[in-house]
C-alpha cells in the first residue's frame, strides 16, 4: 500500500550537505512496522518524506497508484485526510477544542455530517477509554490521555495507514505501555502502522523493525510470532 | 460547529488582546458613525425645512444660492415684473422680503429678522406655522417672535426691540415652537427692515404658483424673461445642498478615514500575533488533512468577526454619539444636525466588514502558506 522507492533527501549547510535519507526503498504492508535508530539517523525526515510532509530531492514515495511527489500540497493534505492517521510525540492536540470535537476535525474537514461525526468521534473515545474525558480541553487532560485521544482521532476516519512518531515520549511507562498496546491493536486489525523510535525496547513490540543510520535502511528484523494472523 | 468553535474560543484565550482590538474598532466605526451622521442630518433637517416652505419657486439674484442670501440686491423693478408675469405664468402670489442677521454666528445670540410686506405673516411663508401668544399677522411696527428667540432673549408680548438706532418693533405675537428654523427667527414689517438698512431692494422674492403648473417650468420662464435674476425650486435647493453636503461628507469619511485605517491595523496586527502564535496549530491541521484555503478561511473568519462585533458596537456608540450632539444642537439651535440613517448604519457595516477582510487578508495569506514541516517544527 506504501511504498518508498529510492528516497534520497538532502539538507544543505553551508558549502556541504547532510544526507537525512539515504536511498531507502522498501515496502509497508499491514501490521506494525517500527522505524529505529539512534538521534539523527533520519527517522523524523523519513516519516516527513513518507507522510507527504515534505518532498524527497531523489526517488518517490507511493501510495497505492499514486505518487505523492508528484501532488500538490492540497492534493497531498487530501490523500492524507482520507489514507493517514497521525500520532506525533507533542503538539498533538489543538489547544482551543474539546477532546470530542479535536476527535471530529478530521472528519469535519472530509464534510461528514455533525451528527455522524460526533456519534463516532463519541465511540472512538468510549473505546479508548476516554468517555468521561471527551468534553475536556486538552490541557485538563495528562499526557497518556492526550495521547490517546490523538490515537482516537488517527482512527476516525478509519484509514489504512497509522503514523507514530515518538508516541510514548513524553508518558510514563505505564501510560506508554497502553498506547503501545493501542497501537498494536490496530495492527492486528490489519492497518498499517508505522512507529518511529529511539527506544528499541518500545520497537520490540513491533514485528517488523527498521534499523536505520545515516538515513541508510541498515537492517530489517522481523519477529514472526508478531505477525499479524492472516 | 468546529470552525465557529475554534474561532471564538481563540479570541476569547486572549481576552484583553481581544478586547483592545475590539475597541479600537468600536472608536473607528463610531467616529465614522458621527462624522457622516452631520450629513446625514443636515439632510435631513433641510428637507424637514423644505417641505413646511408655501411657496414654490425662491426668487434670488443672480449668482447667489438660498443659503447666503447677504445684502438685499433684487430691485424693486423685479418685483413689478414679476408681478407682470402672474397671469402668463400662472403665478398666484408674489412675496418680496429682506433678511437681516444680527450678533454674529453665535446661535445663542444671533438674531434673523425676516421682514414681510405689510399684511402677511410667517404663515405666508410657511403655512404650518402657529400662534402661541399675540397675533400671527404684525401691524406696521410690530414683530413676530419664533418660539426659541422669544425665550432666549427673554422677549415676551409687548416688549419693544430695536433693529437700529431709527428703528425699533414691539412683539405682538410668538409662535408655537416648529422644531425648524422659523423658531429662531423674528417676523418684522418689510419696511421697518428696509428703513433699517436704508434700501428700498428686497434679498428675495417668494413666488407660489397656481395648482397644474410645474415649478421647474415657471421657474425657467421667469429666467428667460427676467435675466438679472436666479429663481430656485425646493428641487434645485435640494441639489444645490446635495452637493454642498456630499464634498463636506467625503472630507468628514477622509478625517474619519484616519480612524479607520488605524483600526483596521489594529486587527491587522492581533490577527498576525495570533498567526505566529499558532504555527504549530496549523501546521497539525495541514498535517491532518486541511487545505490551505481552509486555514486561510479560519484565520480571515477571526479578523472577519472581529471587524462585525466591533462595527455593531461601534455603530451603537456613534448613536448614542450622535443623540448626544444633537441633544445639544436642540439645546442650542432647535434643530437636530445629526442623524444615523439605515444607509448610514449599513455603510458602516459594510466599512467594518471591509476592514476586517482587509486586515485579515495578509495574516491569513501568511497562515496558508506556512510549510507543514517548518509549521509543525520537523525540519
Amino acid at each position: 500500500m506504501l511504498e518508498a522507492i529510492g528516497l534520497h533527501k538532502r539538507f544543505p549547510q553551508g558549502d556541504t550537505a547532510i544526507v537525512a535519507v539515504d536511498h531507502f526503498t522498501y515496502r509497508f504492508g499491514p501490521g506494525l512496522s517500527a522505524i529505529v535508530g539512534p538521534s539523527g539517523s533520519g527517522k523524523t525526515t523519513l516519516l516527513n518524506l513518507l507522510a507527504g510532509f515534505d518532498l524527497p530531492d531523489q526517488g518517490q514515495v507511493r501510495l497505492g497508484e499514486t505518487v505523492l511527489s508528484q501532488q500538490s500540497e492540497d492534493a497531498r493534505s487530501e490523500l492524507r485526510l482520507r489514507y493517514m492517521g497521525f500520532v506525533f510525540q507533542q503538539w498533538n492536540l489543538i489547544p482551543t477544542l474539546t477532546a470530542l470535537e479535536n476527535v471530529a476535525f478530521p472528519m469535519m474537514l472530509a464534510g461528514k455530517r455533525l451528527k455522524e461525526r460526533q456519534a463516532r468521534a463519541g465511540e472512538l473515545l468510549e473505546a479508548m477509554g476516554m468517555g468521561r474525558r471527551m468534553h475536556h480541553l486538552p490541557h485538563k487532560l495528562s499526557g497518556g490521555e492526550q495521547q490517546r485521544v490523538a490515537i482516537a482521532r488517527a482512527l476516525s476516519l478509519n484509514p489504512p495507514i497509522l503514523f507514530a512518531d515518538e508516541p510514548t515520549g513524553n508518558l510514563d511507562s505505564a501510560s506508554g505501555a497502553k498506547v503501545i498496546e493501542l497501537l498494536r491493536a490496530q495492527a492486528q486489525g490489519g492497518r498499517t502502522v508505522i512507529l518511529v523510535t529511539h527506544d528499541l525496547e518500545l520497537a520490540q513490540k513491533a514485528e517488523r523493525i527498521l534499523h536505520l543510520r545515516d538515513g541508510q535502511l541498515i537492517r530489517e528484523e522481523i519477529i514472526p510470532s508478531l505477525l499479524p494472523t492472516p | 460547529m468546529e470552525v465557529l468553535a475554534l474561532v471564538y474560543r481563540n479570541l476569547r484565550a486572549r481576552p484583553v488582546r481581544s478586547i483592545l482590538t475590539l475597541l479600537g474598532i468600536v472608536v473607528s466605526t463610531a467616529s465614522m458613525v458621527l462624522f457622516l451622521s452631520f450629513g446625514e442630518g443636515l439632510r435631513k433637517a433641510l428637507g424637514a425645512e423644505l417641505s413646511r416652505v408655501g411657496p414654490a419657486i425662491l426668487v434670488l439674484p443672480e449668482g447667489v444660492d438660498a443659503f447666503s442670501p447677504g445684502y438685499p440686491e433684487l430691485r424693486p423693478e423685479v418685483l413689478k415684473r414679476l408681478e407682470a408675469l402672474r397671469t402668463p405664468l400662472g403665478i398666484t402670489q408674489v412675496i418680496p422680503y429682506v433678511v437681516l442677521t444680527r450678533g454674529g454666528f453665535d446661535p445663542q445670540t444671533a438674531f434673523i429678522f425676516q421682514g414681510l410686506p405689510q399684511g402677511l405673516g410667517p404663515q405666508s411663508i410657511n403655512p404650518s406655522l402657529e400662534a402661541k401668544q399675540g397675533v400671527l399677522v404684525p401691524g406696521a411696527r410690530g414683530a413676530i417672535l419664533g418660539e426659541r428667540v422669544a425665550l432666549r432673549s427673554g422677549l415676551g408680548l409687548g416688549r419693544t426691540l430695536r433693529i437700529s438706532p431709527t428703528v425699533s418693533v414691539k412683539v405682538e405675537g410668538i409662535l408655537k415652537g416648529s422644531g425648524g428654523l422659523s423658531d429662531n427667527v423674528i417676523y418684522v414689517p418689510l419696511e421697518a427692515l428696509q428703513a433699517a438698512l436704508d434700501t428700498q431692494n428686497y434679498t428675495a422674492i417668494a413666488v407660489s404658483i397656481a395648482p397644474g403648473h410645474k415649478a421647474e417650468e415657471v421657474a425657467k420662464a421667469i429666467t428667460a424673461r427676467i435675466p438679472q435674476v436666479s429663481p430656485q425650486t425646493s428641487g434645485d435647493v435640494l441639489k444645490f445642498a446635495e452637493r454642498a453636503v456630499r464634498i463636506s461628507d467625503l472630507v468628514r469619511f477622509g478625517i474619519s478615514l484616519v480612524a479607520l485605517i488605524v483600526g483596521g491595523l489594529l486587527v491587522a496586527n492581533t490577527v498576525m500575533m495570533s498567526v505566529y502564535e499558532r504555527i504549530r496549530e496549523f501546521g497539525l491541521m495541514r498535517a491532518l488533512g486541511a487545505k490551505r484555503r481552509f486555514i486561510f478561511g479560519l484565520v480571515l473568519l477571526e479578523s472577519l468577526l472581529l471587524g462585525v462585533a466591533g462595527g455593531v458596537l461601534g455603530l451603537l456608540l456613534g448613536e448614542v454619539a450622535s443623540a448626544g450632539v444633537n441633544w445639544y444642537t436642540v439645546g442650542e439651535v432647535g434643530l437636530a444636525l445629526s442623524s444615523v440613517t439605515f444607509r448610514l448604519a449599513a455603510f458602516a457595516l459594510l466599512v467594518a466588514v471591509i476592514l476586517g477582510l482587509l486586515a485579515g487578508f495578509f495574516p491569513a495569506r501568511t497562515a496558508s502558506r506556512l510549510r507543514v514541516i517548518e509549521a509543525l517544527g520537523r525540519v
